[in-house]
């Protein structure tokens, strides 16, 4: 009687010792590194600070992130300050890690590939642990330049080649020192600029007529036949009793001269014979609900759903205005797919990462990303861009010696006067740059965006690209 | 006193101690590769006492275990490999954190085998002890209470009696004392206490007369350890103490009014004492709690999360910032560096060491050894469990230490005690 209980005891005591195992198992295993990012947790950062991690350079080796040491404690510094924080990020015990130094840490702290067993080696050794370098796709001298012209108002540049997708400015003002992060942080949290978002890629704004080129390619894609009508703009158009008035009466335009003149009715119009189904399937053929993931996150573009979109909510879409929002990067894409036969390649920002020993880990390959529209589409929509450029509102993109297609945009805001936009490509014949100008509350886009997208663009294509 | 020669024929068990020392060598070459590793300066610094603490520690085991081959002891030989690999690890792992805890350990490592050696040299014809059991019981209640008037408080427990040189935690030892009482006690009144003398209805109770001295020592023992805040002592002696109930007298009940019992006990503390309620929260959801009460389960959490499968190698690790790893969080330090492979393997060393105790307490003869082995095969399984589970989250965190592996020595010489115990159970059992 009492040996079965014993039995028992013992079937007891081992009974709980399995469950200890399996619960073990759980907290190791299954549970994985879910707790290493805790911030209370310091093995992150006491097995970094043993790491060298490596350098950032931009497309032309300038140093935009290296690693600094003084005796044995290091820093991290950034050569390019104000003028890259939210692209290349930063590293903070406090305030843990943003951008490239977030996305590409594993590389940069010799974690991947022929690395880990090195520094693992090195490790056991005793010896320095080093991590690899990225080079980016990024210009800083055209980048600072965009952050020049940009000057501190709060706006965004971005610029991208159509060919490969490789993005050579990724611009947000106002910028920040994140070499003094730690420091200025309260600071960075309180401004009503709010310097810390990164607005190239995560800002959410109305794109205004800027999406006209959108609406087009997608009235056109739903009736080709639509390429040849023409509308009337007696300068307002009704919709379910709502008026929604123009820029001026445009009389009788076809679909080049209305990109060319921004004229709000016929666009109106075009996304009220679209319908709403179709207006969004547009939206998603560009794209513009995705996050290409350049090597930062995106912000994926927002619009009214379809079934709740009424013929004012519809009517106004179509004139990029309403609920929807987008990023500059988003718009960049869409002059990028006019200028390359409506093909989008997939934006990216690194270019090259190498081990610690110089190795190449990972070199881009640029490959289409989605075909936004035909080639057919995006030639008449190019038209009335080049027309815009040469006589209607965005004349002052116009460059010397280069054909400029653009579109402007002046998108209205519950926050003050206009966001100022400006998309485009050059040369328009053979594109190679497509750009996005943003400008937060700064008026028209003819007036304040296109002149520093035609600057950037010079600059770019004296450069070579 | 029966202290003896261990007379009688070397039949079968003899056999086993050759085996006991193979088992003994693989052990030292284990420790040996752990304090090489220390030494080539895996923590850091090279340690240079711990490849010879190391070599001593494996070779006090194997005299232990030539001792008893040479004077023909039969006791179990699988119970002293078990530990010496746990201790082992303990040690490697003490001298990794702190070398200075790893000397002192290595101590009273040395002292718990010498008491291991005098445990089963001097009460071998262990069945003497069943006639102190008042004794048991008045020394158990001494030694609990020396600590409330005169003891010094360490990790939120007033349980320590300051000798100067060391500290000396009583109830480590009266733990041994409650088992050999209750095995005593039960032994003689298992008749009554199962059958039962007074009918309630359907209930059939013994008078207060047996069961009288049985709740009275239990109840003035828990209320100690409360005023001592020592929550996983008394975790430990009342879950050993309802086990040993039930094996002795099959009646479920027992342990039923037993958990009801101490349900109400833990409720009514939770509302009267400060640290039991800081406790039990921090084990509900610690995190609220991680600058103050929670931090050191979090720290641990975050340890063995870190270790992965097989963890990130002995002194690659970073188990001290678990505030005081090295006694009650060993466990947690083990699963970062040598990962689930390690922690587990642990767990398994204390699945054989409860297996073998079991096998033991089955073979005795009569019911005062049955109840002693399994008691102290209980209490060890217990106490190792709720440790671990403490540590991992699985229970609140009671300050208790991991059996032969934790640093203190009152903890390691009671274990090698209880270990000369159910040695010496084992050694009648095979046919002394």
């Amino acid at each position: 009687m009492m040996k079965q209980n014993i039995l028992k005891l013992g079937f007891l005591l081992l009974g709980l010792f399995v469950v200890l195992i399996i619960y073990l198992s759980y907290l190791q295993v299954v549970k994985g590194p879910a707790l290493a990012a805790n911030p209370y947790n310091r093995r992150l950062q006491e097995l970094e600070a043993r790491i060298r991690r490596g350098n950032i350079y931009d497309a032309g080796g300038v140093i935009l992130a290296r690693t600094e040491y003084n005796g044995n404690k290091s820093r991290r510094v950034y050569p390019g300050g104000e003028f890259t924080p939210h692209l290349i990020g930063y590293i903070s015990g406090k305030y843990g890690r943003a951008g490239l130094e977030s996305t590409y840490d594993r590389y940069l702290l010799g974690m991947e590939g022929a690395d880990q067993i090195r520094n693992f080696i090195n490790r056991l050794l005793g010896k320095e642990q080093k991590g690899g370098d990225l080079t980016l796709t990024i210009d800083f001298a055209l980048h600072r330049q965009a952050m020049e012209l940009l000057g501190g108002r709060r706006g965004a540049v971005v610029l991208v080649e159509t060919r490969t997708g490789a993005l050579r400015v990724l611009a947000s003002s106002p910028g920040y020192d994140p070499n003094r992060l730690e420091e200025i942080w309260p600071d960075l949290v309180q401004d009503k600029n709010s310097p810390l978002l990164d607005r190239a890629s995560q800002g959410a704004y109305p794109p205004g007529s800027t999406f006209k080129v959108v609406t087009a390619a997608g009235a056109l894609a739903a009736n080709p036949a639509f390429a040849s009508s023409t509308f009337n703009c007696p300068g307002y158009l009704m919709v379910g009793g709502y008026k929604l008035t123009d820029l001026a009466a445009h009389g009788e335009v076809d679909i080049k001269k209305a990109l060319a003149v921004s004229c709000n009715t016929a666009f109106a119009q075009l996304g009220l014979e679209m319908g709403a189904d179709g207006f969004y399937r547009t939206f998603k053929v560009f794209g513009l609900d995705q996050d290409p993931s350049p090597g930062i996150p995106v912000r994926p573009g927002t619009l009214a759903a379809p079934g709740k979109m009424t013929p004012a909510e519809l009517a106004s879409s179509a004139i990029g205005q309403g609920e929807m929002l987008v990023s500059p990067l988003h718009m960049a894409l869409v002059a990028a797919a006019i200028a390359n036969q409506g093909v989008v390649m997939r934006p990216y920002l690194v270019d090259l990462i190498k081990d610690s020993a110089g190795e190449t880990v990972y070199k881009a390959v640029y490959r289409s990303w989605l075909t936004a529209t035909t080639p057919d589409i995006s030639g008449i929509i190019k038209a009335g861009m080049i027309d815009a450029v040469r006589s209607g509102t965005a004349g002052a993109a116009a460059v010397s010696g280069m054909q400029v297609a653009g579109k402007t945009g002046s998108a209205q805001n519950p926050h003050g006067q206009t966001h100022a936009w400006f998309i485009g490509f050059a040369p328009a014949d053979r594109p190679r740059l497509a750009i996005a100008v943003v400008l937060e509350n700064a008026g028209s886009g003819g007036s304040v965006a296109a002149p520093i997208a035609g600057k950037l663009l010079a600059a770019a294509a004296a450069k070579g690209y | 006193m029966t202290a003896g020669s261990y007379s009688g024929k070397k039949t079968g068990a003899v056999r086993c101690r050759p085996l006991e020392i193979k088992l003994l060598f693989l052990a030292g070459f284990y420790t040996l590769a752990g304090m090489l590793a220390l030494y080539l300066g895996a923590a850091g610094i090279p340690e240079r006492e711990a490849v010879p603490a190391g070599l001593a520690a494996i070779a006090a085991f194997l005299l232990v275990s030539l001792y008893w081959h040479f004077t023909g002891y039969r006791g179990d030989c699988f119970l002293l490999p078990v530990t010496a690999l746990l201790s082992s690890t303990g040690l490697v792992f003490l001298f990794r954190l702190d070398p200075a805890y790893g000397v002192r350990q290595f101590v009273w490592l040395l002292a718990g085998l010498g008491a291991l050696v005098l445990t089963t040299r001097f009460s071998v014809g262990f069945r003497f002890l069943s006639d102190y059991k008042y004794i048991y019981a008045l020394a158990g209640l001494v030694a609990l209470v020396l600590p409330v008037f005169f003891g010094h408080e360490q990790g939120g427990a007033k349980s320590w009696l300051d000798f100067g040189v060391f500290h000396f935690q009583p109830s480590e030892f009266v733990k041994i004392l409650v088992v050999l009482f209750l095995a005593s006690f039960l032994a003689e009144n298992r008749p009554v206490l199962t059958a039962g003398t007074k009918n309630l209805g359907w209930l059939s109770l013994p008078g207060p007369q047996e069961w009288g001295p049985l709740v009275a020592m239990w109840g003035v023992s828990l209320l100690l350890l409360i005023f001592q805040k020592d929550l996983g002592a008394a975790l430990i002696y009342f879950s050993t103490f309802l086990t040993m109930v039930y094996v002795a007298t099959s009646r479920i009940f027992y342990v039923l009014f037993g958990m009801v019992l101490f349900m109400a006990g833990a409720a009514a503390s939770f509302y009267f004492f400060e640290h039991v309620r800081a406790r039990v929260e921090t084990w509900l959801n610690p995190w609220p709690y991680i600058e103050t009460t929670g931090y050191q389960v979090i720290q641990s959490l975050f340890a063995i999360n870190s270790g992965g499968m097989i963890g990130t190698g002995l002194g690659e690790g970073y188990p001290e910032f678990i505030p005081i790893v090295h006694t009650d969080f060993i466990f947690s330090a083990i699963c970062e560096e040598t990962g689930l492979i390690g922690g587990v393997g642990v767990i398994i060393l204390f699945m054989i060491f409860v297996f073998r105790g079991i096998r033991i307490a089955l073979r005795t003869r009569d019911e005062f050894a049955a109840l002693v082995a399994s008691g102290l095969t209980a209490l060890m399984g217990l106490q190792a469990f709720i440790i671990i589970a403490g540590v991992t989250k699985l229970l609140p965190l009671t300050g208790v230490t991991l059996p032969y592996m934790s640093y203190g020595g009152s903890s390691l010489v009671a274990n090698f005690i209880l270990l000369g115990l159910l040695m010496n159970i084992s050694h009648e059992a095979d046919g002394g």
